[in-house]
């Protein structure tokens, strides 16, 4: 029976929004068998996807290095190790391979592995005309505005398939982590990860920001732990060198040495986490950790807000009034310091007074139609839009 | 058991008459020694040809470094004979296909090796070139395969004057035999006489069929002179300091928009040593032609380890110092003309006028110039002086043109063609004749490609660029009377000179001559690359007749002219061209699936 092949080769948050659209194509077709296409990098995290019966690693930096040999002087020999990594990854075509990046070379990826590709392209590799749920995402990634269909939602719709309805979960399995980081969630309560980096530059906070609201958590709770996580090493020891002695017994700096399945395992100790990285904070939230993100420069809490229930998104708000015609970036003026740490203390009172000029709060749900983010203070009825959205997008999958 | 014979035995089963050559030559060039293992090491006089440790750890180490470069299709070249230890690590490294080969310069090195100690079978599966280093370079031209050189260093030395012979005689071959179309970047200076030359190398290689990129920085000169206008140097030397990093970041952004296979550097061109390691690892190749006396610009001495490849007009101690200072590969590379710029002309009666003279000088006022050509005024003929830098020289501005404004190219050939006699004096910052009078100016070449006469300074590489009949040369200062006087009225031989060193540049000494000698030199040191292109192994026929590609590929190929080079980049484009609604074949979807990372290769900037 031919299998199917889910491509995704973009990063990690994006990964682990597919995992409602792995779901949703296994909940179809239970019999039927689902592998995954991912970067390299990811696949430890791949492997934790439920309904995924084998990880195939798409090695981009071999790949470009032969682009590169290639392109230095086009040979045979170029075409026939490419056929041949294909045929490492996958011994027999796949039926029907789902793509889920508008790059072009996920879609020619998924064109050389299956029979049949269904992805952002109606017209082969080589087409231009979107299918109706990729159309919906350029739009929003270039507008921003308008949207209520999560990222992750929308790859259902352009699996052909409606959202699971419930949060994505990763596989709980045992994964040792090194000798000094074994105690890490062991002892006082609550742990808080916090992610210091970010995906790109104009989405850093400022080390300053991030030292008041450790400094104003770990003072208000004696029994709190921090962990600083991350790739960017030299951050968390900037901000670990600005703590002071009494506090940084109580704060882990970790950043820049754990693997991806470290950093899960280290994650799902932690009672909170909270950052500005979209793709730690989803992975996060499929380990089923409550998530504390601020949003701000493009990130936008519909689109890619951690996927799930009562997590809690801080969104900048463009003060110009959103009335440009593409999406700007929106840079704060202030931080909402105490207002999340009033949260991780989950003081009443701060909850009550979880206004901070210039940006907005925000309440993750889960229905039917996806994921849902609703403000707090307001009503949290599900917002319209999605369902009819998906009346017009995807009127067959509704029948 | 006797080395020698049963060493014989093997050599003559695939080289017989090699191995008769051994037989019969005396031998006795190493000096044989234990080593410290045990093994037998070699000595030449007080040099070590192999480690007085452990020479066969050391032969390994030494064939294992390049076995990593050697490609199948590739011949490997081992220069270098020795004890053969290191022929030995090589043979015993390279899979059954591929083809070994090892210059004999002198049979007696081969006889020691053979002596020394029993080798056996190996021999028979390298091939064995020998004789005169015009026919080594014929037989390895005769391979038909690119060459990989591998130069053992240690024992190579002993011969290095026949392998430069082999290789200068090789590079001719290859020369001529150039099919294929480079894409190359010419990145010329701001300003100074580097310039024309830039332009002229863009035309000569333009000529030859590649497709050339001149990055012309001459269009920032006005720019870059108001900086002049500072009253503190200090001021003018950071600004064009700074300038010139910019125009360097220039170049390398206009290399990623148009990425070519290789960047000809021209002497001033402003590229910094860290813009210079960016391109290389970026991994286009740099080369330098530095068209100055290394003596009087000295800043090689800082970029020598930045380019890829140096040519420049001086041999010798030249090329030793820019090696010890860095430099991977020296070439020597003299000046050339351009005969679409040079060439004989007639002159109107006004032309003849104005530019004529029994005697003229161009050229800008060095210091040697100013005090000798006042020596060479005379009643007995005319004299006219051009160009600029004169100013204070009393002496001669009875005879200075146009009060020292610069002429342009033009201008200078309707003066070498309307004069009798040109004088052609290197410059020179002292007094005299340069003392250490090497190179040959571009003048030299220009005025002979004009078919004008020329009496020249005496260069001690002029002998082998132009024989006596050809061009006039004068020894002392004190020459230069008698010789004007001698060749003013002998119209006939004067013609005969002139025209015999006109026929001299056009066979060998133009600017299309020393790019096909250039390119031949990185063709032969990168035979994958630039070689491969340059044989026209990457054009469309000869891509689609090779053994391995697959009927798809010859295919797509076919879409081509079999003599256009094709890359990886235009078979993409070819396919998108097709349209993009049918079903695209195997082949197709991995072309463009590799060309999608290509084009994210460029990050250049």
């Amino acid at each position: 029976m031919a299998r199917t092949l889910v491509v995704q080769l973009a990063r990690l948050g994006d990964l682990i929004q597919t995992i409602p659209a792995i779901t949703a194509l296994k909940t179809v077709d239970p019999e039927g068998g689902v592998d995954l296409l991912c970067p390299s990098v990811l696949a430890p995290i791949g492997q934790l996807i439920p309904g995924v019966d084998r990880v195939l690693e798409w090695d981009g930096t071999l790949w470009q290095r032969w682009a590169e040999d290639a392109s230095a002087g086009l040979l045979p020999t170029h075409l026939e190790r490419a056929a041949k990594q294909l045929e490492a990854l996958a011994t027999s075509r796949y039926g029907t391979a789902y793509v889920l990046n508008q790059h072009r070379r996920a879609l020619l990826a998924g064109s050389l592995l299956a029979d049949e590709v269904k992805g952002p392209l109606l017209d082969g590799p080589l087409g231009t005309t979107l299918a109706p749920w990729a159309a919906y995402v350029r739009d929003v990634a270039h507008t921003g505005r308008g949207c209520r269909v999560h990222l992750a939602d929308a790859f259902c719709g352009l699996c052909g398939v409606c959202p699971p309805g419930t949060p994505p979960v990763l596989i709980n399995t045992s994964h040792p982590l090194p000798a000094d980081l074994e105690s890490l969630g062991r002892h006082g309560e609550p742990w808080v990860g916090l992610i210091l980096g970010a995906g790109a530059v104009e989405r850093l906070v400022p080390i300053h920001v991030w030292k008041e609201l450790v400094v104003r958590f770990l003072e208000t709770v004696p029994t709190s732990r921090v962990v600083l996580l991350g790739h960017e090493r030299e951050r968390g020891q900037w901000l670990y060198d600005l703590l002071s002695p009494s506090l940084v017994s109580r704060v882990w700096d970790v950043t820049g040495r754990t693997s991806l399945r470290d950093l899960a395992a280290i994650l799902r100790r932690c009672h909170y986490v909270i950052g500005t990285d979209t793709g730690p904070l989803h992975l996060a939230s499929a380990l089923g950790v409550r998530v504390i993100g601020w949003y701000f420069a493009r990130a936008r809490v519909h689109e890619t807000g951690p996927y799930g229930v009562g997590h809690v998104v801080w969104q900048a708000e463009d003060l110009d009034g959103g009335g440009h015609k593409e999406r700007t970036d929106v840079r704060p003026l202030q931080w909402p310091i105490e207002e999340t740490a009033g949260l991780l203390m989950q003081d009443q009172q701060f909850q009550t007074m979880l206004r901070v000029p210039g940006w907005s709060v925000w309440t993750s749900h889960c229905d039917r139609w996806g994921a849902y983010y609703t403000e707090r203070g307001s009503l949290s009825s599900p917002p319209p839009e999605r369902e009819a959205l998906w009346a017009e997008l995807s009127p067959l999958v509704l029948r | 058991m006797n080395n020698l014979l049963d060493n014989l035995e093997w050599l003559g089963k695939t080289a017989p008459a090699l191995a008769e050559a051994v037989r019969l030559a005396p031998g006795g060039v190493l000096s044989l020694l234990p080593s410290r293992e045990g093994t037998v090491t070699a000595k030449c006089g007080d040099r070590w040809i192999h480690s007085s440790y452990d020479p066969r750890k050391e032969a390994r180490s030494w064939a294992d470094a390049q076995f990593k470069d050697w490609r199948d299709e590739e011949v490997g070249v081992v220069l270098g004979v020795g004890l053969l230890y290191h022929v030995e690590a090589l043979a015993s490294l390279k899979q059954d296909g591929r083809r070994l080969a090892v210059l004999v310069p002198d049979p007696s090195v081969l006889k020691d090796a053979l002596g020394a100690r029993a080798l056996g079978r190996w021999l028979e599966t390298v091939e064995w070139i020998w004789g005169h280093p015009s026919d080594m370079a014929d037989r390895l031209a005769g391979l038909a395969s690119p060459l990989r050189f591998m130069t053992y260093a240690p024992a190579a030395g002993l011969h290095e004057a026949v392998h430069r012979e082999v290789e200068a005689s090789l590079r001719r071959l290859v020369a001529a035999r150039q099919s294929g179309r480079l894409r190359i970047a010419v990145v010329g200076p701001i300003y100074g006489g580097s310039l024309p030359i830039a332009q002229y190398v863009t035309s000569a290689l333009e000529l030859l069929g590649h497709r050339v990129t001149w990055i012309d920085h001459s269009v920032h000169h006005t720019s870059y002179k108001r900086f002049n206008s500072y009253q503190d140097a200090r001021h003018r030397l950071t600004m064009q300091g700074r300038f010139a990093e910019l125009l360097s970041l220039d170049t390398v952004a206009r290399l990623a928009e148009d990425p070519p296979d290789l960047v000809l550097a021209m002497a001033q061109a402003p590229l910094t040593a860290g813009v210079l390691e960016h391109v290389r690892k970026k991994k286009f190749p740099t080369i330098m032609w530095f068209v100055e006396n290394y003596r009087h610009l000295t800043y090689w001495r800082q970029l020598a380890s930045s380019y890829d490849y140096w040519f420049v007009i001086q041999r010798g101690d030249c090329v030793e110092a820019l090696r010890k200072a860095g430099a991977a590969h020296v070439h020597y590379l003299p000046m050339a003309a351009d005969p679409q710029v040079f060439y004989p002309s007639s002159l109107t009666e006004t032309e003849q006028r104005e530019y004529g003279a029994d005697v003229s000088f161009v050229g800008a006022g060095y210091q040697n110039r100013r005090l000798l050509l006042p020596r060479w005024l005379s009643p007995e003929w005319t004299f006219k002086l051009w160009g600029t830098e004169w100013e204070g020289a009393a002496d001669l501005t009875s005879v200075l043109q146009r009060g020292g404004a610069r002429i342009d190219i033009e201008t200078c050939r309707k003066v070498f063609n309307a004069t009798t006699i040109n004088l052609n004096l290197h410059s020179y910052n002292g007094p005299s004749l340069d003392p250490q009078a090497d190179f040959v100016n571009p003048r030299t070449f220009e005025l002979a490609a004009c078919g004008a006469f020329q009496l020249t300074d005496e260069r001690s590489l002029l002998p082998e660029l132009f024989a006596d009949q050809e061009i006039v040369r004068f020894r002392s200062p004190d020459e230069v009377p008698r010789l004007i006087s001698r060749w003013l009225h002998d119209d006939h031989n004067r013609r005969e000179v002139a025209e015999a060193a006109r026929r001299r540049v056009l066979a060998h000494h133009t600017y299309r001559h020393r790019m096909e000698e250039l390119l031949a030199v990185i063709g032969l040191r990168q035979p994958d690359r630039i070689g491969a292109v340059l044989r026209g192994d990457r054009n469309a026929g000869a891509l689609a007749a090779r053994a391995e590609t697959p009927p798809e590929l010859a295919a797509l190929l076919g879409r081509f002219p079999p003599h256009q080079r094709v890359e990886l980049k235009d078979v993409a484009d070819n396919i998108r061209a097709r349209g993009a609604s049918r079903r695209l074949a195997r082949e197709e979807l991995l072309i463009l699936l590799l060309d999608s990372y290509r084009s994210e290769t460029r990050d250049l900037v």
